[in-house]
């Protein structure tokens, strides 16, 4: 019998055992020796312990713009997501098997292009003479040729159509859970389509648009790919600044630096929206 | 005039025709049943009633307004479901107060002043701020019930209300329904595919069977006067017995399959030839005096259920079940007499 019982508490651990042991390889590891790398100096006097990364990325207002303009696109990006993807969701929830089929697959059909075809056909779009372009001109609303390439719009437009899936599809997980007679009951009730959306479906969805939410903005404020191939080099973000730090500069510590910044940033955001939407949910 | 109005109602789902032709007036106050076997369309009809459900041709009318093409939150109705649909991110006063949020105009506080009042009918009051997961079943159903009555709807709908709830708590409802029936006169309408459940609160029972009212009247004419073989079977079960009648001098005569012949009381429409007939269970007694038609039957077997037995027996070449008192039960012989009075013996149609 006490055999058993402490088989029980094994089993788990085993079974949990692949996961963190990769975790803590691929994440924790690298994690730690990025953190002790950005206290120690480079160069001809490299190992001593330093401040001077972190004070450059404070003095230097090229670095404190790189980091600004990364949450900023982090969190424009999560909520065009969220009031893009949550009627969708709902639509999706709602339609035939055949329509639901057709505008899951057309919504992660992106997913699986290459980013650099993905990237080149919002360049024909988007792009000076592009179609977008061409389109308002055509209507009369614009009168030059414009471009939203190098734009943080233009990488605001090409992020959503990326990151949308994850929040669609983590909303549709909540919106399946939600039993029809409860909107049914609340018509009756006498809230019409809208109001019953905004007063059941809507707070009975939070745990899937938080998780949704948190996914997209975690995926976004470490994006590195599509920013830069839209965005070009004047319009860094975090993760290219990093990128060039290590690659480009060689200059392994301001890297590092940088990249507890974000780590650390992206969690103190992170935590306390978890903590206040669970509590949301919770509820339901 | 009614308070509700179903005209030549029709409604398909595919080649299935789930309500055939469906009319029914209600009248201001009245506590309807609408009760059938599962598939008789009975919630079709409730949810058409609602809005809910789209009807292929007809037109439904409530309080004296034609609400056919209208949406549900139009309709000034109430329904509680068959699973409550409580709002599960609102505790219970929320919940109730929710109808008047949508239709009414008066401010906050009078708002949870009377959803407070509707809680106080349904004996719940003091569990205002919990939310339905934390109540039990019968106290998640009292919540959908004082939502159900809190906005004055012009017609109450109720999808089998006692369901879900043990033969315990189903008493006790069965009581708490009918009173606040009562108190509030609310014009009432619930299915239900039990029949003491529907011959215990209504005013008329509907019995339907396959989109059609097989037979409508009081709880007491429907069990007491089946016009067929369904609506006598459907409630409550019956012994039906098929008699080959024929009309001697100036009395009916039924015979057995056995050739034991019985009299037979008059009825409009009886004919010479084969003829169905109901004899409820309870309606056979042992030692019949001189009053009853009597005839001489073996008991097979017998089940002791407390204050009444219920026994098998073969008697005119057929087997009668017989529900009787446990004491005026005989018990020791196997060849009895048994009887019934004449009027028990309901002729059926085909």
């Amino acid at each position: 019998m006490s055999g058993d019982a402490r088989r029980m508490g094994r089993e788990p651990a085993i079974l949990l055992a692949p996961g963190l042991f990769f975790l803590l390889l691929a994440f924790f590891f690298p994690a730690i020796q990025l953190l002790i790398q950005s206290f120690l100096t480079v160069g001809a006097e490299a190992g001593r312990l330093t401040m001077e990364h972190y004070a450059k990325i404070v003095v230097d207002d090229f670095y404190a713009g790189v980091a600004l303009r990364t949450f900023r696109l982090a969190l424009v990006i999560t909520v065009l997501c969220l009031v893009i993807g949550f009627p969708l969701a709902v639509v999706i929830s709602r339609a035939g098997k055949l329509l639901r089929t057709t505008l899951i697959v057309l919504l992660i059909l992106p997913l699986m292009t290459s980013v650099v075809i993905r990237t080149f056909g919002w360049l024909v779009i988007l792009g000076p003479g592009g179609v977008l372009s061409w389109s308002l001109q055509q209507l009369g609303l614009i009168d030059r040729s414009i471009s939203l390439m190098h734009t943080e719009t233009g990488i605001v437009i090409a992020m959503v159509q990326v990151l949308l899936p994850f929040l669609v599809l983590t909303t549709l997980g909540s919106l399946g859970q939600i039993p029809v007679s409860l909107e049914e009951a609340s018509r009756v009730m006498g809230a019409g389509f809208f109001r019953s959306i905004r007063h059941v479906t809507l707070p009975l969805s939070v745990p899937g648009l938080a998780s949704g939410s948190l996914l997209v903005f975690a995926l976004s404020i470490s994006s590195f790919i599509t920013p830069s191939l839209v965005g070009g080099v004047r319009l860094q973000v975090m993760a290219g600044s990093i990128y060039q730090q290590m690659t480009g500069s060689f200059d392994w510590g301001f890297g590092a630096a940088l990249s507890v910044v974000l780590l650390i940033a992206t969690l103190a955001l992170i935590i306390p929206y978890m903590v206040v939407t669970s509590r949301a949910g919770g509820k339901a | 005039m009614h308070q509700l109005s179903v005209r030549s109602v029709i409604k398909r789902f595919g080649d299935v025709t789930v309500l055939e032709d469906f009319d029914l007036d209600v009248a201001k106050g009245e506590f309807i049943a609408l009760l059938g076997p599962s598939g008789c369309g009975k919630s079709t009809l409730l949810r058409i009633m609602a809005g809910l459900e789209s009807l292929d041709s007809g037109a439904i009318d409530i309080a004296g307004r034609g609400v056919t093409d209208l949406a549900p939150e139009n309709r000034n109705i109430a329904l509680m479901f068959q699973s409550y649909a409580l709002l599960p991110h609102m505790s219970a006063l929320e919940n109730v107060r929710f109808p008047l949020r949508m239709r009414s105009k008066l401010s906050r506080e009078e708002q949870r002043e009377k959803a407070h009042k509707a809680l106080e009918l349904v004996k719940l009051d003091h569990l205002a701020d919990r939310y339905p997961r934390q109540m039990s079943g019968g106290q998640q159903q009292r919540v959908a019930l004082a939502r159900s009555i809190v906005a004055e709807p012009d017609l109450l709908l109720l999808d089998e209300p006692l369901s879900n709830l043990d033969a315990k708590l189903r008493e006790g409802m069965q009581v708490e329904l009918k009173r606040l029936h009562e108190s509030l006169g609310l014009t009432t309408i619930f299915v239900t595919h039990d029949q003491s459940e529907a011959l215990g609160l209504a005013d008329r029972v509907i019995l339907m069977n396959r989109g059609r009212i097989e037979q409508q009247g009081t709880p007491e004419e429907i069990y007491r006067r089946p016009r067929t073989v369904f609506a006598a079977d459907f409630l409550g079960g019956a012994n039906i017995v098929e008699l080959d009648v024929a009309k001697s001098s100036r009395s009916w005569r039924g015979r057995f399959a056995d050739g034991t012949e019985i009299p037979v009381a008059s009825a409009p429409g009886l004919e010479p030839g084969k003829h169905k007939f109901m004899l409820r269970k309870e309606a056979i007694a042992f030692n019949p005096d001189k009053s009853m038609t009597a005839i001489v039957g073996t008991i097979e077997t017998q089940n002791y259920l407390g204050s009444q037995t219920r026994s098998a027996i073969r008697a005119g070449g057929v087997e009668l079940v017989a529900v009787t008192d446990s004491e005026k039960t005989v018990t020791k012989q196997r060849e009895t007499r048994i009887g019934w009075r004449p009027e028990e013996l309901v002729p059926l149609q085909m």
